[in-house]
């Protein structure tokens, strides 16, 4: 027998313990007769779209309901476990982050001796850079590539990655790294001292790991007629898909006065800055600076 | 009571069983249906408020995200004490796993695979897990880490096409491939719910997340020292274990949140809208990222950008969520149920008369216990 609310008049299938419409809890007791007609089912269109249906003073109805026996518990993992779970997951892999460092580094190629632009060829004598342009060296040939403040050779099978009026970039065939030559206008004026300074601390503000690397020294040197300082650097170069242990063996160096600055950077990977430098030992020879 | 604003005759209540509307607002009717101060799945807070766990832990009720958090906490606490004593590439292990393994732990408390959990979180998780590999060394093969560094002295450095690739190109194909596995979860009928979709496709994005940041770090991991100076790398961590997921997870799981809602027919502006977000805030992320490190700014200024931009996600992906909730909610039955958020027992519809909650969002097990309002005899 169908049974009707007592509240909102509605009809429910036999057996239902609340009004499919109202939530009402329902009795045996015959209903109370409610003026207007009944609402529709619920499972009828949103109820935020159906039409509003007047069903005459509503009484109170609670919405509450004295759970009867056990019931089933909301949550199922106890917050001690969630901790712990995350605790292990420190512990644990604390442990795998050190064991695998350790094996990492256990066949690795460590740098060794003074390797910096010094160890680079520096077949001129030093002599103190002229703040004023040279005679330009011009770009002749596909071997050599020039700007307003330096000129190199580009040995067979490199590219230029990018050049502007002071930097030039080449990238080596593989590529294992680059080879950044750099030289202009300083201003205010910086020793071979103040631009190492700014270096290391751009290179520490991107790179979280930067210091000096391994087994090496800061020494004063002279890199093709220009008197200056070298220097490698290590760090993790990351970029978004890489996360490199790499190595920069640097050299900068500035004019008397200070007004023009030079800067080599090798760049690679920690393992392989010794060997990387013979590779570019030609492209680093070749360097002309203008200024 | 008879509500304010659908006129239907429901159990009394601060909300109204059905639509969910907030009582007591009826001259503000927009609002009362809208409800943006009182979030569908945590009606304790607004729905324009980024706030991590209630967002994309939308199964949990109050009590539960507090522990949620709590674990977080923990967790970032460890990674704290491994960076300071030096073990960095324990740090990022830890980094890369913790908002996964939270994400594991809800999955289990929200049983929202119900009865599948192979099929649901190898499709998911595992799926994200597998593209993430793919995409990540195939983005390794294609370009040169060493191109990007440039002159430090300040000097035009930065390799455009390097720059569009990590920044534009790579977040545009992430985008497009993360959420297929999500997208062809066989038993998908079973989960109509746009809840149920976000869900899966946060996990396939988490899944994402941990393979590319295993692969992206693998060489520091085995490179680095067991033990160094900690130097600057909190910046990097931070980002690994808090900005990365929470980005690849919220973009994932609003770009399947959104197929769900076209397969229910309710493709919309606020659906498209959502997959656009996921694109321009992935792209914003990475360029962004990508520039402020070339040019040398601050790490903070960098994670301060990451964190607006996931701040921005997570706000629309609540948007989203909050009005599917509404609407999928609206169209449930009466029953005796546990609301999760307020845990009292009620005899309810879609919504929690007390609180307000979108009982749609409900864990599994609370759905399952519901009792149906016809007797068994």
């Amino acid at each position: 027998m169908a049974m009707t609310c007592a509240r909102c008049g509605a009809q429910n299938p036999d057996g239902n313990l609340y009004c499919q419409s109202c939530g009402t809890p329902l009795t045996a007791a015959p209903p109370a007769p409610m003026p207007g007609p009944p609402p529709g089912p619920p499972s009828g269109p949103p109820p935020s779209m159906a039409p509003p249906v007047f069903t005459g003073p509503a009484g109170y109805a609670s919405p509450y309901y004295a759970p009867a026996g056990v019931t089933a518990p909301v949550h199922r993992t106890p917050w001690m476990l969630i901790i712990a779970a995350v605790v292990a997951l420190v512990v644990l892999m604390a442990g795998c982050g050190t064991a695998l460092a350790i094996l990492g580094n256990r066949g690795s190629v460590s740098i060794s001796g003074s390797v910096g632009t010094a160890d680079l060829p520096s077949p001129t004598p030093a002599v103190t850079p002229s703040p004023v342009a040279s005679s330009p060296t011009p770009a002749s040939g596909p071997g050599i590539v020039a700007n307003d403040t330096v000129s190199l050779t580009v040995p067979s099978g490199w590219t230029v990655v990018s050049k502007d009026s002071q930097e030039i970039v080449l990238e080596d065939p593989s590529p294992e790294g680059e080879v950044d030559v750099a030289s202009g206008s300083s201003s205010p004026a910086a020793s071979a001292q103040d631009n190492k300074a700014g270096i290391d601390k751009e290179l520490t503000n991107k790179y979280p790991d930067t210091r000096a690397c391994p087994n090496t020294k800061t020494i004063n040197s002279t890199l093709n007629g220009v008197k200056g300082i070298s220097w490698s650097l290590c760090f993790t170069l990351t970029d978004g898909t890489h996360s490199v242990p790499a190595a920069a063996s640097l050299f900068v160096g500035a004019n008397t006065s200070g007004s023009v600055y030079y800067l080599v950077i090798v760049l690679t990977r920690q393992d392989n800055l010794t060997s990387y430098l013979k590779v570019t030992a030609p492209v680093t020879a070749s360097i002309h600076w203008k200024l | 009571m008879r509500c304010d604003h659908c006129a239907n005759d429901v159990p009394d209540g601060v909300f109204c069983t059905r639509c969910g509307a907030h009582q007591g607002t009826t001259g503000e009717l927009a609002r009362a249906k809208t409800r943006r101060h009182s979030f569908a799945a945590h009606p304790g807070e607004h729905v324009v408020q980024p706030s991590v766990f209630t967002t994309l832990f939308p199964h949990l009720g109050r009590q539960k995200i507090h522990e949620f958090r709590w674990a977080f906490a923990v967790g970032l606490a460890g990674i704290l004490l491994l960076y300071a004593v030096g073990l960095i590439a324990a740090a990022i292990l830890v980094a890369i796993l913790l908002v996964p393994l939270l994400y594991l732990i809800y999955l289990y408390e929200a049983q929202v695979y119900r009865d599948e959990p192979a099929t649901v979180l190898g499709f998911t998780i595992g799926g994200g897990v597998v593209i993430g590999l793919v995409v990540t060394l195939i983005e390794r093969a294609v370009t040169n880490p060493f191109t990007s560094v440039g002159n430090p002295l300040g000097s035009a450095g930065i390799s455009v096409g390097t720059l569009l690739a990590v920044g534009l190109v790579m977040p545009v194909v992430q985008e497009a491939l993360k959420p297929l596995p999500a997208l062809f979860l066989p038993n998908r009928k079973d989960f109509p719910e746009t809840v149920d979709g976000l869900v899966f496709g946060i996990a396939a994005g988490l899944g994402f997340s941990v393979a590319e940041s295993l692969v992206v770090f693998s060489s520091a991991l085995t490179g680095l020292p067991a033990h160094m100076s900690p130097g600057n790398w909190i910046y990097e961590l931070a980002t690994i274990a808090v900005f990365q997921p929470l980005l690849q997870g919220s973009a994932t799981g609003m770009v399947v949140a959104a197929a769900w809602r076209y397969r229910r027919g309710r493709l919309s502006g606020r659906e498209v809208g959502g997959v656009a977000m996921a694109v321009i805030a992935h792209v914003a992320f990475s360029l962004g990222t990508q520039l402020l490190k070339d040019v040398a700014v601050a790490q903070l200024f960098v994670l301060l950008w990451q964190a607006v931009v996931v701040g921005a996600v997570l706000v629309y992906v609540r948007y989203l969520l909050h009005h599917a909730l509404l609407e999928e909610a609206a169209h449930m039955g009466y029953a005796e149920t546990v609301c999760p958020n307020c845990h009292r027992h009620i005899v309810a519809s879609g919504f929690c008369p007390n609180c307000g909650m979108a009982l749609t969002a409900a864990p599994a097990p609370v759905k399952r216990a519901r009792k149906p309002a016809v007797s068994k005899g």
